[in-house]
């Protein structure tokens, strides 16, 4: 295994435990079924490369056309892809998430991620339609040289660091009262409300707060890249990282990185070494790898839908359960 | 964009603790309430009863915001709350539960208790980000609170079950539970009995006379109209979206025309 190709997985692996960690604050612990999460993830791609790419007019940026272009430093791309997908969550989330019941929201957060990749391919004055971006600078390539494996070991360190601190925001929010509120409200909406909650405000927090994440994950991937087009962002990629969640345990953030882990990362892998052996015509394997996804969910979703790490089962201080477990433990 | 209630309004001493003036609710052209007015006093039990399809449930939706009114206008200890949404009701102190059990199935029976529970530092973006000891003073107060709650409704043992695995009457008892962590002024019970056995039907029974004891004010759809004649210090009866009637059951039984429409049929 050459360093690149170990680097490659480690970035992948990191950008998708990024991501399924959002969905999971979102799908796992608040109830939103977010079909359009990949929408959030490209628009932090295309913020932070805009904001990292010089003009469009600038010499070898020519051959495509964008807005923006503003040449800032690491690490503003990042933080500007993070508030590119938060930003982005506004309108969506006051479109979706104030009216409608949660299976049409689950719909009409579909039909936005497909309207999204449709407007973005065609309107190519805006992110150079369906060519998409290329050449876009990596973070810090002013100060090291991003053709070594220093460089590789740099990005891989900024991945996880970025992971860390998505990891502490995400078990901050999930094990606090204010995690509780948002699993109730998952439960039984309207009990929750009958409780003095607001359910709006909070799928909006909770859709703002993973579309920051979610466009965290995009700006990291297109910094690795250094290309982003609306064939990497097709509503499909949404239903992988949804596989993944449903496998690793909803709800769980060791279950969401398990699923990360497992899924997109151990597909991708799984098909790249099929594919070597040359099995059937070149398009079998890559198809077959969508049945098996499919597959996977149905099987978990029938045979252990609280996947392979559930949401833990909380149990107080104090509790007879509680007290058992103690006592056995002293005796 | 905090969950926090808002604090709690200054009690009116007197008068009722809610009116209905002239509620409608029409669904195209259907008239589920029509024209209800009724005063629910304080402290009191106050029964609402009727056939089905009288619009009961309808109307109690409407007290509490799940469905807003066509016409009319509801007061709340003297306040105007008829454009309130759901939640702000429920911070003002009127708390209901539901027809159809409605507890938080994955969570535990002490989480469901603490979900209702108001003031907490941690039930907000804010005081999660914060960590738990931002938090912690307030975690630990109001799960003192709620184990105080399970002991007198005799769930104590219960506490780190899954809601959802409770049996009928318990999860009727967590949803009264989870309705007084909130600290109401006004309980709206719909039909708390339906379902249950009959040995905890006389425990929820006895648990609603404390309650009324402690001056907490009900108002409770219930079909088992022994259990009303129990229960209720007053009733209203409902027909066809419109209020027929009202007093002791026992008046009650003596006006022909309610006998006819509803408590002998």
């Amino acid at each position: 295994m050459n360093t690149y190709y170990a680097a490659n997985l480690l970035i992948y692996a990191g950008v998708d435990i990024i991501a399924v960690l959002a969905l999971n604050l979102q799908f796992g612990v608040s109830g939103i079924v977010n079909f359009s999460f990949i929408v959030f993830q490209a628009a932090g791609a295309y913020a932070a490369a805009v904001l990292s790419m010089p003009p469009h007019t600038a010499a070898d940026y020519s051959f495509q056309v964008y807005v923006g272009g503003y040449q800032l430093p690491f690490p503003i791309p990042w933080i500007g892809g993070a508030l590119a997908g938060a930003l982005l969550a506004i309108p969506v989330g006051l479109v979706v998430l104030r009216k409608l019941r949660s299976d049409y929201q689950a719909i009409a957060l579909l039909v936005t991620s497909i309207i999204a990749n449709t407007v973005i391919n065609n309107a190519r004055p805006f992110l150079n339609g369906a060519a998409g971006l290329a050449l876009v600078p990596q973070p810090l390539e002013n100060q090291v040289d991003t053709g070594t494996d220093n460089y590789l070991y740099l990005y891989i360190g900024l991945t996880a660091v970025c992971v860390g601190l998505v990891w502490f925001l995400a078990a901050r929010i999930v094990n606090s009262p204010y995690g509780r509120t948002l699993r109730a409200m998952r439960e039984h909406e309207l009990a929750a409300t009958a409780l003095g909650k607001n359910p709006v405000a909070l799928k909006m927090t909770m859709f703002i707060v993973g579309g920051a994440i979610a466009g965290l994950s995009g700006a990291i991937l297109v910094g690795f890249l250094t290309v982003w087009a609306p064939s990497t962002w097709l509503y499909p990629e949404t239903i992988i990282l949804f596989a993944a969640l449903i496998v690793g345990g909803r709800g769980n953030n060791l279950g969401a990185i398990l699923g990360a882990l497992l899924v997109p990362v151990g597909f991708e892998e799984v098909t790249r070494q099929l594919i070597r052996m040359n099995i059937g015509p070149p398009n079998l394997i890559p198809a077959l790898e969508w049945v098996a996804i499919g597959l996977f969910i149905l099987g978990f979703l029938w045979f252990r839908p609280e996947g392979v790490r559930p949401e833990p089962h909380r149990i107080f201080e104090g509790s007879p359960e509680a007290e058992l477990v103690e006592h056995v433990r002293t005796a | 964009m905090s969950a926090q209630p808002e604090r709690e309004r200054p009690e009116a001493a007197e008068g009722p603790m809610l009116i209905a003036e002239d509620i409608h609710r029409h669904f195209e052209g259907m008239h589920a309430v029509d024209g209800v007015s009724l005063e629910v006093p304080r402290g009191k039990i106050t029964g609402l009863i009727g056939p089905n399809g009288a619009g009961k449930s309808t109307f109690m939706a409407v007290v509490a915001g799940t469905l807003p009114a066509s016409n009319g206008r509801i007061l709340f200890e003297g306040e105007d709350i008829t454009r309130l949404p759901t939640y702000r009701r429920a911070r003002r102190g009127l708390a209901r539960t539901f027809q159809l059990p409605s507890e938080f199935a994955r969570l535990t029976v002490l989480e469901n208790l603490l979900v209702a529970a108001p003031h907490h530092r941690g039930d907000s973006l804010f005081g999660a980000l914060m960590g738990r000891r931002y938090w912690v003073k307030d975690e630990e107060r109001l799960v003192d609170e709620a184990r105080g709650l399970l002991k007198r409704f005799g769930m104590s043992a219960k506490e780190s079950d899954y809601a959802g695995l409770m049996s009928g009457g318990q999860k009727r008892l967590i949803e009264i539970m989870r309705a007084l962590m909130l600290h109401p002024r006004c309980l709206l019970l719909d039909e708390p009995m339906s379902g249950v056995h009959p040995r905890v039907i006389e425990q929820i029974q006895f648990y609603l006379q404390s309650l009324r004891a402690d001056g907490l004010t009900i108002l409770m759809v219930e079909h088992e109209l022994h259990l009303v004649e129990q229960l209720c210090d007053s009733v209203f009866v409902m027909a066809q979206g419109k209020l027929i009637g009202s007093g002791t059951m026992a008046s009650l039984r003596r006006q022909r025309e309610i006998v006819d429409a509803y408590l002998v049929g």
